[in-house]
Parts: C-alpha cells; structure tokens; sequence
C-alpha cells in the first residue's frame, strides 16, 4: 500500500515530512543538538534547554566547547574528528557544563548527519542526563563496600577477642610454672636450672606486654572519634606530674606551654602525650639533669603543629623512618624497655585527626617530635 | 583461714584453675572449692534440677569466655533469681578490654580484676579477693526462699 509507517502519518495528517521529524526531536527527552562538522551548534530542541539551561537562540551559533568543563575541552576535538572519519560515538559518558556553571552527567550519542550525495554535513548529539543512574550506581558500590567493611570489622573483633582473652591464658601458665618450679623445686634446680626457669617468666611476661600493645594499637585504630576543645599543655602537665611521683629522684626540668587548644579526642590525644612524654622520660633516664619540652611552633598552613623535646639519648636520623613503625625499636630491650608500639600508636592516632608526625635527633643529642592536627588552634 | 562459706571457681582453663587454687592455697585461704568448667556446669551447681537445698557460695570467681554457656549470662542468670542475687562475684579473666570490663558492670558484676601473668601478681590479686570478700566484706541478711 504504501512505502513506510511514516508515509501513512504524513498522508493521514497532511503533514510534510520535515514538520513531523521537528514534532518528534522537540518533543524528545533527550537533548538533540545539531553541529557543523566544526561544532558549531545549529539547531537545539527544549530538552537541550532543559539540560543545559540555554534558550536556542542563546546556544545556536556557539561552539559545543561552551558545554564543556574547562579540562574536558580536547574530548569535543577528539568526537568531532571521529565524526569526520564516518563514525560514531554511541553512549560515551561525560560530564558537562550547564549554563548556571554546574555539571551534569550525560550519556551522549553522536552521529554523522550527510545529504543526498553522503557528503558530510555536520553531525548529531543527543545526550541524556544520567546523574541519576550514576547517583545509583555509586550508592551500590558504596552499599557493596560498607558491607565488605562491616564483615572485615566483624572478623577484626572476633580476632581481637580471642587475642584479648585466649592468647594470655598460656602465658599465665608458663610464668605460673616456672614460678611453682622455682618455689618447689628450686633446690634440686641448681643455679643453672633456675636462671632458666627465671628466663621463662620474663619472657612470658615480655609476650603478655607486646599483647596488651597490640590491642592497644588495634583499639586506637577503631576507636570511635569524638572530638571536644583539649588543652594539651594542661595534659602534659598532667602526665609530668605522675612520671616525677613514679620517679621522685629524676632531676628533669620541663618546660610546658600552656594553654594549646586544640580540637581533639581527648582519650586518644592523651595517649599520643602519654607515649611522647613516657619516651622523653624513658631516654633521658640515664642523665643526671634532664630538660622536656612541649610547646607549639608556627604551623604553615591552618591548624596547629607541637612539638615534644628532650635532651636525652636521641637516635641516628638516618632511621628516623623506622621510629613510627609497629615493633621497630632502635635501642635494645637491654637498652631501654619498651615493645616498639608506642609510636606506631601515636602516628595512628595523630593521622586520624588529620595530621602528621616527624621527628628529628641525634645520637646522645636528643629527640624532638613534631606533630600537627587539622583542627584550629582556638584561642 | 576459713569462714566456712565455699568459693565457686568458674574456670575453663586446667592451668588457670590449678595456678588459682594453688595460690589460695599458698596464701592459707582453705575454704572449699568448688570448680565449675564450663557456664552450664556454674548454673546446675547453682540452681540444681528439683528441689535439691544448695548452700550458695561466698563468693563466685567468674571468667568470661566459657564453653557452652558465657560468663556474662552466668552473671545475668544469678542477678536474676531472687535467692542468688546478692551472691559476689567478682570477674577473674584475661581481658582488659573496655567492652568486657563495661558489660561486666552492667550485668551486676561486684567486681572486675584482670588475671595477671605474673604468679606473684596474680597469687596477690587471689588471696587480697579471697580476704576481702570472705572475711572483710559483710554480705548481705540470709534472705528466706521463695515459698513457691
């Protein structure tokens, strides 16, 4: 009867078959813009104006660049001369600039347009908001990822509880039993037999220590966050105060500045003191006289940078990389006691409030530690 | 030292229950004990099936983690029963950790220490809740059974 469907619509309503192609592009969802092969804009229907916020005499006669982010203005260079091979662009997604200056997400199509002869003579978009879709995507990735999170965090407490109440248990029975042996049995020991029985129970104890400092380490990853005005110069003081009780013949001098306001976990914050001011403390043990500072120096940028000092053994600077990883410790247990967890704690914890931390020393020149925190020192 | 009231060891561990029966007895506290090895075995010896009269214990040494049944429903079946309620018991366990130490609490625990590895420690840490609980501390009135 007759050639194509659309031959019968434009018979039964008269219409031209240019006036019916217009009907169906202006009322499309979809942006339809028409290009010269340059990409300049030549025709945009109302969805165009819906997305792009362009009215078409606005847009008609600009370069598609103007629908561009700034850093996205090779990717119009790299379509058009696709199109000017002969071929196409099929679902590229993309961001793009509306005329308010925010960016949409958009799935565009583009296709070479050619006259009767198939000579090129611009080309067609028709592109598609797909924030929405991406908006989706994102949150299931993002659901995907808080569940993997929350059977890792699971796994990490059940490993922790086992470590907490399992693993001490063993040790309690061989420092017991070296202890019952020495009690029991210590005269037919010998000297030899009881320094080995002794041996046992320091390592045993050693063992139970590096457990309590790996919970600790572990707890101060998890922790929960809650941050509230600290002055850490009253902490410090603080922390002072019970080492010189604990150690009434050390003649240390400290010089604290006070107040440092800052915005911080107060249980968290206090352990990263504990630890910096316990190891001035510990290094400066073996000095008649000793000298421990705490105060802040000019922060480059927003936020606030302290530093904790001493005049005590100090260390190489060339391992000073080493000195905030877990269980490194730079002196000999003999040395100086300690399990290497201290600063491996303090750089979390320190991390956590967005900060960072160095140190600089010298062998028998002392240690200075620095850190920063994000938050604003309040006055 | 004896006071005649018995103490209920609840104690998983053949190392732990040896070193803590061995430090009460160093430190001359020679009440009878009574060991329970798992949670289950802690409630038939508190709460016996029929109508057995069981003397209640002076003082229950509890740990946390246990098989079959945990220290901490051990802890909320005694806070439960009127007849048991008041009994002391103090948490003897390994763990440090701020959620073992809080749920303790919260379930009526008197007490809370920490198993030390040190066997001098841990022999101190014994004999002082030994004193305190059953010679210093004074327990409550006997309270009648429930006539049900």
């Amino acid at each position: 009867m007759s050639q194509s469907p659309l031959k019968d619509i434009e018979a039964s309503h008269n219409l031209p078959e240019a006036r019916l192609y217009t009907a169906i592009v202006n009322s499309s969802d979809d942006a339809i813009i028409g290009k010269t092969v340059d990409g300049v804009i030549v025709s945009w229907n109302p969805a165009a104006t819906r997305l792009y916020g362009y009215q078409p005499e606005e847009a008609v006669g600009q370069p598609m660049t103007m629908l561009c982010p700034a850093d996205r203005a090779g990717e119009i260079r790299d379509i058009l001369d696709k199109i000017g091979r002969g071929e196409r662009v099929v679902h590229h997604e993309t961001v793009r600039r509306r005329k308010d200056g925010s960016d949409v997400h958009v799935s565009v199509t583009v296709s070479p347009i050619r006259d009767e002869d198939g000579t090129l003579i611009g080309a067609s978009s028709i592109a598609r908001d797909v924030t929405e879709q991406k908006q989706a995507r994102a949150a299931a990735e993002l659901g995907r990822r808080a569940e993997a999170l929350q059977r890792a965090n699971g796994n990490l407490e059940t490993f922790t509880y086992s470590v907490a109440h399992d693993l001490r248990a063993p040790l309690r029975a061989l420092a017991g039993y070296s202890e019952a042996l020495l009690e029991d049995c210590g005269d037919d020991l010998g000297a030899d037999g009881r320094s080995y029985a002794e041996r046992i129970q320091a390592a045993s104890e050693q063992m139970a220590m590096l457990i309590d400092d790996l919970l600790q380490l572990s707890r101060v990853a998890r922790a929960e966050m809650h941050l509230q005005p600290v002055d850490l110069g009253a902490e410090v003081a603080r922390i002072t105060e019970d080492l010189q009780r604990g150690g009434p013949d050390r003649r240390v001098r400290f010089a604290i500045q006070r107040p440092v306001q800052v915005l911080a976990d107060r249980s968290l914050i206090r352990t990263v003191l504990e630890n910096l001011v316990g190891n001035a403390w510990k290094f400066t043990a073996r000095q008649d006289e000793a000298l421990i500072e705490f105060g802040t120096v000019p922060a480059g940028e927003a936020g606030v940078c302290c530093y904790l000092r001493d005049d005590g053994a100090g260390f190489d600077q060339a391992y000073a990389g080493k000195l905030f990883a877990p269980f490194e410790r730079l002196h000999s247990a003999g040395e100086y006691p300690g399990t290497g967890v201290g600063l491996a704690s303090v750089k979390q914890i320190v991390e956590r409030h967005g900060g960072r931390v160095w140190a600089e020393g010298a062998v028998d020149a002392g240690a200075t530690f620095y850190f920063t925190l994000d938050a604003k020192e309040t006055p | 030292m004896s006071s005649g009231q018995t103490i209920l060891l609840v104690e998983d561990n053949p190392d732990d229950e040896a070193l803590t029966l061995r430090a009460l007895k160093k430190n001359k506290i020679l009440n009878e004990v009574v060991v329970a090895h798992d949670g289950a075995e802690a409630l038939e010896h508190l709460f016996p099936r029929g109508s057995a009269e069981v003397q209640l214990p002076g003082l229950i040494l509890l740990d946390l983690k246990l098989p079959k049944v945990d220290g901490l429903e051990v802890l909320r079946r005694i806070r439960a029963e009127r007849r048991t309620r008041f009994v002391p018991v103090v948490v003897l366990t390994s763990s440090k950790q701020q959620e073992d130490i809080l749920d303790s609490y919260q379930n009526g625990a008197n007490a809370y220490v920490r198993k030390p590895v040190n066997f001098t420690e841990f022999s101190s840490a014994v004999s002082t809740l030994g004193i305190f609980w059953l010679l210093l501390n004074e327990p409550p009135p006997r309270l009648h059974a429930p006539s049900d």
